[in-house]
């Protein structure tokens, strides 16, 4: 009898760890989407005194994270609406902005991820927070991210920032 | 060997510092524990959510850096109420600001000579110590929506979070 009980739970214990090994290496598209954002904030991260090449590089990375096709708009109050259309846009205003600031920590909050009915596109709903030292202002912004899985990467197609208070 | 300060003679004997630290019977302060733990995450996740401030748009009422607390059932039995400070979350409630209620569905909000005008009328602000140019028009609030806006009036307009905020993204009342 008790050895019975003692098989049950191994068989248990195994069925457990056989679905984590497989969720392991086939993550659900959510998890993927929150884990290649988080990355993309990490990649957004200047360090104080990276040198201008590390720079470069750097906003130069950020591309892989984009659709050639990609668009951004920003629309917060006190600016001017800006949009940038396409990858090499969107990779200049890198440059020119890592040139601009000496040190930014960016962090992405809140990712919700709804994932379309073909599971190719994905809308993705996020807070972003950039602090620089020094500067005791916390910029925050909602953002709304339309992403779209080409050859088993999600990309980011579409970035619009969202209002909070209106 | 110091005596355990009970009158049972089957109890185990234990030190001093073994009471101090787990109690006379360990099966109770484990129970103790799991229930302050299980208590304090339903009170913390559910009924007072614990957030420290960040920023200077609700000073001199709320410093820099302080801790805080969101009472969640502040709005169980009325709705939200002018002069409310309250926390709106943004796409979750890590991050979420602290502002103040001026105005309420239906009304209109205009910001004009250092004041707050609801529905044509200047608002008696006691808690706005700085004096604000502020001058914006009239805007209506939506019938959902609550215009919230900081105690500090002194910064510039476009450096100031304000304006009307959903009323299902109001997650409660700061309680101190």
């Amino acid at each position: 009898m008790k050895s019975g009980w003692v098989r049950v739970v191994g068989l248990v214990a195994l069925a457990g760890l056989a679905f984590w090994g497989w969720r392991l290496l086939h993550p659900p598209p959510e998890q993927v989407i929150r884990k290649r954002l988080t990355a993309l904030a990490r990649a957004a991260c200047i360090s104080q005194g990276e040198s201008q090449l590390a720079r470069l590089a750097s906003a130069q990375s950020l591309s892989g994270y984009f659709t050639p096709d990609v668009q951004i708009t920003v629309d917060i109050s006190g600016h001017s609406r800006q949009t940038w259309n396409g990858i090499d846009e969107v990779r200049e205003a890198a440059i020119a902005a890592e040139a601009t600031v000496s040190a930014l920590k960016v962090q992405f909050f809140g990712i919700n991820v709804t994932l379309g009915p073909d599971h190719k596109s994905a809308a993705v709903e996020l807070t972003a927070e950039a602090t620089s030292p020094g500067n005791k202002n916390i910029e925050v912004q909602e953002l709304k991210v339309t992403m779209k899985k080409i050859k088993d990467d999600w990309l980011i197609r579409q970035v619009e920032t969202v209002k909070t208070l209106r | 060997m110091p005596t355990t300060g009970t009158n049972d003679k089957n109890a185990p004997s234990a030190g001093w510092g073994q009471r101090v630290l787990i109690g006379r019977d360990p099966r109770w302060t484990v129970l103790r524990i799991a229930i302050l733990v299980v208590v304090s995450f339903v009170v913390s996740k559910f009924v007072l959510l614990p957030i420290r401030v960040q920023g200077i748009s609700m000073e001199p009422t709320y410093k820099d850096h302080r801790v805080n607390f969101v009472n969640r059932l502040a709005y169980v039995f009325h709705e939200p109420r002018r002069g409310d400070v309250v926390a709106i979350r943004t796409s979750d409630e890590h991050i979420m600001y602290m502002k103040r209620i001026i105005g309420l569905p239906g009304e209109t909000v205009a910001f004009h000579e250092r004041h707050a005008i609801i529905n044509g009328q200047a608002l008696d602000e006691p808690y706005v110590k700085q004096s604000s140019d502020w001058e914006r028009p009239t805007e209506p609030v939506g019938p959902d929506e609550y215009y919230v806006v900081g105690d500090n009036r002194s910064m510039d307009w476009d450096e100031h979070t304000q304006g009307r905020a959903k009323r299902e993204r109001i997650v409660g009342k700061i309680l101190l």
